[in-house]
């Protein structure tokens, strides 16, 4: 994906219109991605990668996965004091997401393969948010109580 | 090919024929060649037998049967296309032949060594059945040479997965009956360990997350509407329980209660006060999601030291007692007096509105240790199995075994007041619950729903969650390990009415009272 936005850019070039000067427009595309692209997105340069740390991207791409419950400004305020939309990503929703449609492996990392396995199904709302709760907990604690009760999501690392 | 004719000069043997098989003597070193070759042919995992159309042969002519088998395999082996053109075609089509003829002496020997296998397993259980009738009469010079022979069983399996494992923590259980009387877990310092090896079976399996889950579930459907809730913990371990009932709180339509928890737990040998801190992390957590929230810890060494008014129940407030496999501990021995009355009387008097309780499904407070040690072989044998299937033998869970022992230890090792792992199932509990005088509360679809979910995110599949009665069980391949159940106290015209009134806490510092029973510390 993002080399038809480097194609484009080459194309506009001429009429002097450069994406990365409208980061609002950049941020709403952005919360249209999915989870891997967000990540891919970053990587590209400064500028993308604050766009894409904004966690209202993160919140997008979490209310389109999530059901059960009113995304509203009350869930807002605790996901946030509990760390984050994009965290929330990383360790609750996107594992779930990925356990739930079966990606596995070195596969996920193909931008090709990401486009065409529309990541399908939805993760409850509460269940993510007790997990993520757990997690925070933990992470509290400074040190006794090392984060670990979500590795379970995760999934092993090949090291054969 | 016909059979053998009758008897051409030499007898038939005797003894076989007596058992139906008509063979001659000078025959039988051929036969059991025959029947060698058979069984490796059988094993080798070409189904051909099953190819050709069903001719049978009179079994009892043990000779001939074996004979017309093998050139019904050979034959068979013999009718795959032979018609090589050239010299390279010809090796071409002799090499996938030797190929697949080492490929099933391969499996030949896979699996005569899996049947072996099977074998020492199948051995090793009765061994240790034996072993433990031997204990039950009292026997011990038997129990300790059969407890030699498991050792020498166990040299020649695997142990770190299957029966093996199993067998070897029993075989160890076992041996400390017979030759320490005391509990080797009675020590201060393993306390601590307790909690770490708690800590690690939470991650490694969905048992405890699954109580949590059920529990807090119940506990946030009673307590709609109401505006200042006391939840009282019996076992608070690290709080790992009460962060998502903080944040679920947090999220209700209407706005948070006033959350105060009371947590129980053995008092800290090192110095710390390990429930105070316990109640500080739980508050900044409601403090971050905006949650009024006190803590009060509440140090006994057992639950039946616990007095309620060390709980300083306020009134007005909606109550939830929560114990998550506490209530077997205060279990004595069938048909005697134990604190377990005591201690349903006081939480009765409390008035909750829902008391969950999360047991083990399994009756492990049998007075006969035979009985006992069956039903424990059962279901530890299940249990491991659940953590092994986690991901395969690439992750292993040493830890979390080491929890599971301890529990199989005390279950096989100890008796009296030693001995507290009593666990009992559901039906036992359903019925002692009811006569102390609460009524059963339903867990909802939620619940179940929630507890469904839970379980795809685990990557073992054999979990299975299943509703009866209103409560719930978490088991592997169908047999239950886990039970689930709610309660509330029977409707009264009076509620609880505390001694003196509670002072309302500023939400950003904690209540904390250490009660301490000096008579505990022996």
């Amino acid at each position: 994906m993002g080399t038809s936005f480097a194609a484009e850019e080459e194309h506009d070039k001429p009429h002097g219109y450069n994406i990365s000067d409208n980061v609002d427009i950049l941020a709403e595309i952005m919360s249209r991605l999915d989870g891997r692209s967000l990540g891919v997105a970053a990587c590209v340069c400064r500028v993308w990668y604050a766009v894409c740390n904004r966690d209202s991207v993160w919140e997008a791409l979490c209310d389109r996965h999530v059901s059960g419950g009113d995304a509203g400004p009350g869930t807002r305020s605790v996901v946030r004091a509990l760390g984050g939309y994009r965290r929330l990503y990383r360790l609750c929703v996107g594992p779930v997401l990925d356990r739930l449609t079966g990606s596995t492996g070195p596969d996920r990392w193909t931008g090709a393969r990401a486009d065409s396995v529309e990541v399908r199904g939805n993760v409850s709302l509460s269940l993510s948010l007790s997990l993520f709760s757990i997690d925070c907990y933990e992470r509290l604690s400074g040190g006794s109580l090392r984060p670990a009760s979500l590795l379970f999501l995760s999934k092993p690392v090949d090291v054969s | 090919m016909g059979p053998y004719p009758p008897s051409s000069g030499s007898e038939i043997d005797g003894l076989l024929a007596r058992v139906g098989y008509r063979i001659r003597p000078s025959d039988l070193r051929h036969v059991a060649h025959g029947l060698e070759r058979l069984d490796s042919a059988m094993v080798g995992g070409d189904n051909r037998f099953g190819d050709s159309d069903a001719v049978h042969y009179n079994p009892s002519d043990l000779a001939a049967w074996v004979d017309s088998m093998l050139s019904e395999s050979t034959s068979q082996a013999a009718a795959e296309p032979t018609l090589p053109l050239s010299d390279g075609a010809w090796m071409a089509q002799i090499i996938p032949q030797l190929n697949q003829q080492h490929h099933h002496q391969m499996a030949a020997i896979a699996a005569r060594q899996r049947k072996e296998e099977e074998d020492s397993g199948i051995r090793l259980v009765h061994l240790l059945m034996g072993c433990a009738d031997a204990v039950q009469r009292g026997d011990s010079r038997l129990a300790a040479s059969l407890l030699d022979e498991m050792q020498v069983e166990l040299t020649r399996m695997s142990t770190s997965f299957g029966i093996g494992k199993v067998a070897g923590y029993f075989v160890d259980a076992l041996r400390r009956r017979l030759y320490s009387a005391t509990d080797p877990y009675s020590s201060a310092d393993s306390l601590v360990e307790y909690e770490i090896l708690y800590h690690h079976f939470y991650e490694a399996c969905p048992y405890l997350k699954f109580a949590h889950f059920t529990a807090n579930q119940a506990i946030l459907e009673a307590f709609d509407g109401y505006d200042r809730v006391h939840v009282i913990d019996f076992s608070l371990m690290q709080g790992l329980q009460w962060p998502a009932l903080i944040q679920a709180l947090a999220l209700r339509p209407g706005g948070p209660p006033f959350l105060r928890i009371t947590g129980i737990g053995p008092p800290s040998s090192n110095g710390r006060d390990e429930l105070r801190e316990i109640g500080i992390k739980l508050a900044e957590l409601a403090r971050s999601v905006h949650v009024r929230f006190a803590f009060r810890g509440v140090a006994a060494t057992h639950l039946d030291d616990v007095r309620p008014w060390m709980l300083h129940v306020g009134r007005g407030e909606a109550i939830a007692v929560n114990s998550v496999l506490q209530l077997h501990r205060l279990l004595g021995d069938p048909g005697k007096q134990s604190a377990i009355d005591t201690v349903l009387n006081w939480v009765v008097d409390l008035r909750p509105k829902i008391v969950t309780v999360v047991e083990q499904e399994a009756d492990h407070n049998k007075p006969g240790f035979l009985d006992r040690f069956t039903e424990a072989l059962f279901y530890y044998s299940t249990v491991f199995d659940s953590l092994e299937a986690k991901s395969g033998l690439a992750q292993q869970t040493p830890t979390a075994e080491m929890y599971l022992q301890r529990e199989l230890c005390n279950i096989v090792c100890c008796e009296g007041s030693d001995r507290v792992e009593r666990h009992e199932p559901l039906a036992n509990w359903r019925t002692r619950l009811g006569q102390s005088g609460l009524i059963p509360v339903h867990l909802g679809s939620n619940a179940f729903k929630q507890a469904s979910m839970l379980l795809t995110l685990f990557s073992a599949e054999g979990y299975c969650v299943e509703e009866v009665d209103g409560c719930l069980l978490l088991g592997w391949h169908s047999r239950p390990l886990i039970s689930a159940s709610a309660w509330r106290a029977g409707d009264h015209a009076d509620d609880y009415v505390a001694p003196d009134d509670i002072t309302l806490v500023d939400r950003s510092s904690i209540a904390n009272n250490n009660n301490n029973n000096e008579n505990n510390f022996s």
